[in-house]
């Protein structure tokens, strides 16, 4: 966390219909300037149509948001009891944010078909995607919440002899109350997106089922309307959720931009090293285990062995890995120059709107709405306007870094430490000086946290968008292994992917703690 | 003084007001600081002392009345590199070593970055050994020393102190400031500085405005018959006990005034 805890985001009812306005508007002349290119359907044109099939959407919205509101439910009730878990027993936070860290980057595209394979028709996929797109948000939010407590008000119940449970709930829990909304208010967005994908994956009705649709039938009024749709659900929940918690708690949900980095007290802390090993043996336990208790069948529930056998020891397993290696590549050229484009367009953004003074201020509440917009969904739009090469991926990776990065940047900007920014006033410094010497450094907490945080992120764009729109990569392999009942390669896939991601998380990570030994050092003991 | 140096400017305010929405802060202020003096600024919380240190470093600006500084605004001795301010918490910037903080200043003042002066200056406010150490691992007097140096390290020629020894203990607080204000008052500069402590007030400067609560008046204006430098055994001088009681005595009366005020509404 980069002490971004209590600051608060404002929501101005002026400058969000301003905001709307300027959307609305820049979408509508973007169909205008494209007129029949076939590529843009403009909002009267989206409203219009939806109007038109009013009972069917009303019917595909209802789906879908049972789905995600059961996932909703489920994912942020098991973050919840992951975080008190996590604060009552310290020793353990490392292998639980690891292993909840490796879940939620297990890649949607594979986990959908498998949980296809095993709750068969119907909405269990849809429920279990959307509560693993949610728990983790939460879980680092309530985590952060649990821990933003002053020492002091620990040391008071203590004083009365009361131990740990009686801190988390008499002192804890009220305290992390706005944390848990600031975490609701991101998971519900995700919640519709992991319901959208489970959809994706072969379900009878809701929005996924329309979008698959629409994609057939090169539609790009429907395509167009569903994404609207999704999009302004997904913004509606999360103003939603804010406005109840302004309500109830009285205060503005906290903005919360990345957990700490990692580290535990230093009596109790192992080595990162013996930690993610430790993570890594329960996670391999876990699999094996849950396989045998359920004894799912081991033709499409494969084992950690069996991935071994596939990858390492049979008589394919070199032609198996060069296909791997291939698709890998093939996705990394679309992920990594989105992945930093979208850094740098976020990062660059923020200094211009805080270069022009006032503009910050309009700039992040709508920033905040778009983040909270399912950029995923807009995939099929993407490829319609960029087309199918590395560029249409990369172009959607850049997209979903970009959002979380620029409120980060955002925010960083505009919190110099103490009165660091009087100081720079006094010498009559000028935006510009003020810029380098102390927004700047000020900012690369917020940044490189920011960046932590959307490799999950970038990585499920990255896959979604090769397997519902581009056709390559792994993505693509994984939804053909998949469609070919070809489970030996489509949990190799999952592994190598979900495995890279916690890599490229760990390698940021890393990175943040050498920048902010310098840049923040309170923050890193 | 130094030869390539405008002399310290006095700074005249005449009816400055200021309002924080329905609070009103200062309402028709007016007061002069004598040129290459210390005033101090004593009051009750929140009378408006700081304010007005804030509307002559320019970082806020009057709702109306004039403020002149040497015959200059206030922007126009900022942009000169002629002002140094002080926070009663360091503000240096955490990324930035001892050094680099008070090279910064320099830099920010369009002045030459002089290395040499930077570590003599470091030297002479008693931060041999830690010039290369980040303020994180620095103590709360260290980094008001260090603050000190950023702010003499452009020689201005007006020096504000926004209670610059307010967040360290009594002991370490009082030996900074028997240290350091020698370090400024040879350099002829005019000070304005606020502080909660009458004690301080008295050590530091040549003369205490006592203010009243908001909207902020001058109760009392206590000349400090002290020589310099100042020494902690002048607590005991007939001078220091006189400037004490009244100080203190105008402190209760601005107080008594505020309560009858309360009372009457």
């Amino acid at each position: 966390m980069i002490r971004a805890s209590s600051a608060t985001v404002h929501f101005p009812g002026t400058r969000m219909v301003m905001g709307a306005v300027c959307v609305l508007a820049a979408w509508q002349g973007l169909a205008a300037a494209t007129t029949g290119a076939l590529l843009v359907a403009g909002p009267l044109e989206v409203i219009n149509h939806i109007a038109e099939n009013a009972g069917l959407y009303a019917r595909a919205v209802g789906v879908t948001l049972s789905s995600a509101a059961w996932g909703f439910l489920l994912g942020n009730l098991a973050a919840v009891v992951l975080a008190a878990l996590a604060i009552l027993r310290p020793r353990a936070q490392g292998v639980i944010s690891g292993l909840a860290l490796l879940t939620f980057c297990l890649p949607l595209v594979a986990t959908g078909p498998i949980l296809r394979v095993v709750f068969g028709p119907g909405e269990g996929p849809q429920i279990t995607l959307a509560a693993l797109a949610v728990y983790y948000t939460t879980y680092i939010s309530v985590l952060v919440g649990l821990r933003a407590v002053p020492a002091t008000w620990l040391d008071l119940v203590t004083s009365y002899g009361r131990g740990r449970g009686t801190a988390l709930w008499r002192v804890q829990a009220y305290a992390a109350l706005p944390y848990l909304v600031s975490g609701l208010q991101i998971a519900a967005p995700a919640a519709i997106l992991g319901a959208l994908v489970g959809e994706f994956t072969g379900a009878e009705r809701g929005l996924g089922v329309l979008t698959l649709q629409a994609m057939r039938d090169l539609d790009v009024t429907a395509t167009w309307a569903i994404a609207s749709l999704a999009a302004v659900l997904s913004i509606m929940l999360h103003a939603g959720i804010g406005w109840i918690a302004n309500r109830v708690l009285n205060e503005e949900p906290p903005l919360i931009l990345a957990p700490p980095v990692a580290r535990g007290k230093p009596n109790y802390s192992r080595s990162g090293a013996a930690t993610g090993a430790l993570t890594a043996l329960i996670a391999l336990s876990l699999w094996w285990g849950i396989a045998e208790i359920s004894q799912l069948s081991s033709f499409f529930f494969k084992r950690p062995d069996d991935v071994w056998v596939f990858l390492v020891s049979s008589d394919t397993a070199a032609q198996n890995r060069a296909e791997l290696t291939a698709s890998g590549l093939e996705t990394a050229r679309a992920l990594l120059p989105g992945y930093f484009a979208g850094l740098g367009a976020g990062a660059g953004l923020a200094i211009l709107l805080t270069l022009v003074p006032g503009l910050s201020s309009v700039a992040m509440p709508i920033a905040i709405a778009l983040r909270a917009a399912p950029i995923v969904t807009t995939a099929p739009l993407l490829v319609l306007v960029v087309g199918r090469g590395a560029v249409g991926s990369a172009v959607l990776v850049a997209v979903m870094v970009f959002f979380p990065v620029l409120i980060a940047c955002l925010h960083g900007l505009s919190r110099a430490p103490g009165q660091v920014l009087d100081v720079m006033d006094s010498y009559a410094a000028g935006r510009w000086r003020t810029l380098i010497y102390a927004r700047l450094p000020a900012m690369l907490p917020a940044f490189f946290g920011a960046a932590r945080m959307t490799v999950p992120a970038a990585v499920l764009a990255v896959t979604v968008v090769e397997w519902l729109a581009t056709g390559r990569g792994l993505g693509a392999l994984m939804a053909l292994s998949a469609s070919l009942s070809n489970y030996g390669m489509l949990w190799s896939v999952t592994l190598v992917v979900a495995v890279s991601a916690v890599a490229g998380y760990a390698a940021v990570a890393r990175l943040e703690r050498a920048v902010l030994s310098v840049f923040a050092s309170e923050q890193v003991q | 003084m130094a030869p390539d140096r405008a002399p310290p400017p006095d700074i005249v305010c005449r009816a400055l007001d200021k309002r924080f929405g329905d609070v009103e802060v200062l309402a028709p202020f007016d007061v002069t600081f004598e040129a290459g003096k210390t005033t101090a600024l004593v009051g009750p919380s929140g009378c408006g002392k700081s304010t007005l240190l804030r509307l002559i470093a320019g970082l806020d600006t009057a709702d109306s009345g004039e403020l002149s500084i040497g015959g200059q605004t206030a922007d126009a001795v900022r942009g000169a590199g002629g002002l140094a301010i002080a926070f009663q918490d360091a503000s240096l910037l955490p990324w930035r070593t001892a050094r680099g903080n008070v090279a910064l200043a320099q830099r920010l003042a369009r002045q030459p970055v002089d290395r040499v002066a930077i570590d003599a200056l470091l030297n002479r406010v008693g931060l041999t050994g830690f010039l290369d150490t980040r303020p994180g691992a620095l103590s709360g007097g260290m980094r008001q020393r260090a603050a000190i140096a950023r702010c003499l390290i452009t020689r201005p020629r007006l020096l504000l102190l926004d209670e610059p020894f307010g967040a360290v203990d009594e002991l370490t607080r009082r030996q900074l400031g028997l240290e350091l204000p020698p370090l400024w008052r040879s350099e002829g500069t005019t000070t304005v500085m606020v502080t909660h402590s009458v004690t301080e007030a008295i050590f530091l400067s040549d003369r205490i405005l006592v203010l009243s609560p908001r909207p902020a008046r001058v109760l009392e204006d206590v000349e400090v018959r002290l020589g310099h430098p100042r020494a902690s055994e002048m607590m005991e001088q007939a001078e220091f006990i006189d400037a004490f009681k009244t100080v203190t005595a105008a402190l209760e009366r601005g107080e008594a005034q505020r309560q009858n005020a309360l009372a009457a509404q």
